[in-house]
């Protein structure tokens, strides 16, 4: 299994799943705790819609699904706030309506595009140098605003209203972490791909969430399990030769079901219903 | 009606002919009340009187539709208010996700954190501040409990000293006593009224239990959507005041308690 770690392309890649991992596990505890888990899905979807036209246009994929995840993020987060319709309600339109776009300009192409594809399965191994750069680049500014908001998202993540009354710009920093989402599902696409990058947000902060009733230790648990399943999974990929999106989302599934059996929190349920 | 103190000094809440709610839904009309800082005074009226509506205008989360408020001499119509971070504020119990994986001391941090604005970390001064405002509810033992883990009484004690992180000069509670055994009811308004003795807070705790808080509170003001009645507590809760509020459905019965018979809530 060493000598894997001599190729360039192995190196290339471990470095862009430990990015995308602890990226994803990092806004996955604010989007698990602000209770946003389908928004990452709607807006992989809709991002990967934003890839199809790019292809179709002849215009840059990657800028495409920045404009599309974010216009996504925007309107249900504005549709959350005005309250007229369930976020559950509005999301679910939307992630339907930009796959059926997709769908719909991967069909207007004249032929089979396979980088198509790569964007909707994701492949991690696949990664070149001038990628990984786009993702170190992005994954610095999208952490560095986490960081420097970390204590504004917390607050909002527990309770916005509150967090408004005490003083906090609650409305902006719910649109700084819309627009944070959005970002990651983008930068995340082509190493996970649109399908699996919801996992990535979602199951390392749920594993850290049946560890420990600490914020901040939640936080710390969930990069380390995001990273650790990332990289642990493009390292089974390569040796098995199978496909690395699968592998990262298995084994992170796997780590999921296994802090639900050791959960402290579940222990204590079942001391108290005895 | 109301008492004037000789010295005018301006108060900390000043409610002017203002009226709240949405075009079409009127939730308070009309309301005119000055509350003089240092006052303990208790918001009492039926359901859908308006009563967190008035939390909500006090908290800036609710501009007038018309008249003005004046909150520290500031004027909330634009939501703007500055002084927010002054107002320490306890929601309703039920509003906040009380499973939400977080320790006693980072609930009561964030208390800190309006306070200290965006680009400033926490530092140790703040955690001392946060210590103390746990000391002062007497959890300071719990500091490093979940959350979860703690009775509904111990959770309303933490969320008072979440908003006493604050340091803030107005105590606001939303029905601070819901859902809690009578013991523990009468255990948090103590608390709340030593804290206002102590640390000199004007408090505003908004409820629907009259009994519970008539003997601690220096003024009761009786809403439903109007203002009916401000002043002592004395001279609001007469018969002929208290029934044109709940009616038919108020019984004061020999001891003197006052029982509002379609309030579920009432068990007693």
């Amino acid at each position: 299994m060493l000598d894997l770690l001599a190729y360039d392309f192995i190196q290339r890649s471990l470095l862009a799943a430990a990015l995308v991992g602890a990226l994803c596990s990092t806004i996955g505890v604010f989007v698990v705790l602000r209770g946003l888990a389908f928004m990452g899905a709607g807006t992989a979807h809709a991002a990967f819609a934003g890839v199809a036209l790019g292809y179709l246009m002849g215009w840059p994929p990657l800028l495409m699904a920045i404009l599309f995840g974010l216009a996504t993020v925007w309107i249900t987060g504005w549709v959350e706030e005005k309250g007229r319709m369930k976020l559950d309600v509005s999301i679910g339109i939307l992630y339907t309506a930009t796959m059926a776009l997709a769908i719909l300009f991967i069909g207007l192409m004249k032929t089979y595009n396979a980088e198509v594809y790569g964007y909707l399965f994701g492949n991690v191994l696949a990664v070149t140098s001038e990628e990984l750069r786009t993702i170190a680049g992005l994954s610095i500014v999208v952490i560095g605003a986490i960081v420097l908001f970390s204590k504004e998202l917390y607050f909002i993540a527990f309770d916005q209203e509150m967090a408004e009354a005490s003083g906090v710009p609650a409305r902006r920093i719910f649109f700084l972490l819309l627009t944070l989402v959005a970002l990651t599902v983008v930068i995340s696409l082509k190493t996970v791909g649109a399908i699996l990058v919801f996992a990535m947000i979602l199951i390392p902060a749920s594993t850290a969430y049946q560890l420990t009733h600490s914020l901040s230790t939640l936080t710390w648990y969930s990069v380390l399990i995001g990273i650790t399943c990332s990289v642990g999974g493009v390292l089974i990929s390569s040796y098995w030769d199978i496909p690395s999106g699968p592998a990262i989302e298995l084994l992170a599934t796997l780590f999921f079901f296994i802090a639900v059996l050791l959960s402290p929190k579940r222990q204590r349920r079942t001391l108290a219903s005895s | 009606m109301t008492f004037r103190p000789l010295i005018m000094s301006t108060p900390i809440i000043h409610f002017d002919h203002a009226t709240f709610g949405f075009p079409g839904v009127i939730a308070l009309e009309d309301i005119s009340l000055e509350i003089q800082s240092g006052e303990f005074v208790g918001v009492i009226g039926p359901n859908g009187s308006g009563k967190t509506t008035l939390c909500r205008a006090v908290l800036g989360l609710m501009a007038p539709l018309k008249g003005h408020l004046r909150i520290f001499d500031c004027a909330c119509d634009e939501l703007r208010c500055h002084h927010r971070a002054k107002i320490g504020y306890l929601p309703q119990k039920g509003v906040v996700d009380r499973n939400f994986p977080v320790t006693v001391l980072e609930t009561v941090m964030m208390g800190r954190y309006g306070v200290l604005g965006l680009f400033t970390r926490p530092s140790e001064k703040d955690r001392q501040i946060a210590l103390e405002a746990l000391a002062h509810v007497g959890m300071k033992e719990h500091r490093d409990s979940a959350l979860g883990h703690l009775s509904g009484g111990q959770q309303q004690r933490v969320f008072i000293a979440r908003a006493l992180a604050q340091q803030p000069k107005v105590l606001l509670l939303d029905e601070p006593t819901t859902g809690l055994d009578i013991t523990t009811q009468h255990h948090v308004v103590e608390l709340v009224r030593h804290l206002h003795d102590e640390l000199g807070l004007t408090v505003l705790l908004i409820t629907h239990d009259i009994n519970m808080i008539r003997s601690h509170v220096d003024r009761l003001v009786l809403l439903k959507t109007r203002l009916y009645a401000a002043g002592p507590p004395a001279d609001v809760l007469k018969p002929e005041i208290l029934s044109q509020v709940y009616g038919k459905d108020l019984v004061i019965t020999e001891r003197d308690t006052i029982i509002v018979e379609d309030y579920h809530h009432h068990h007693h």
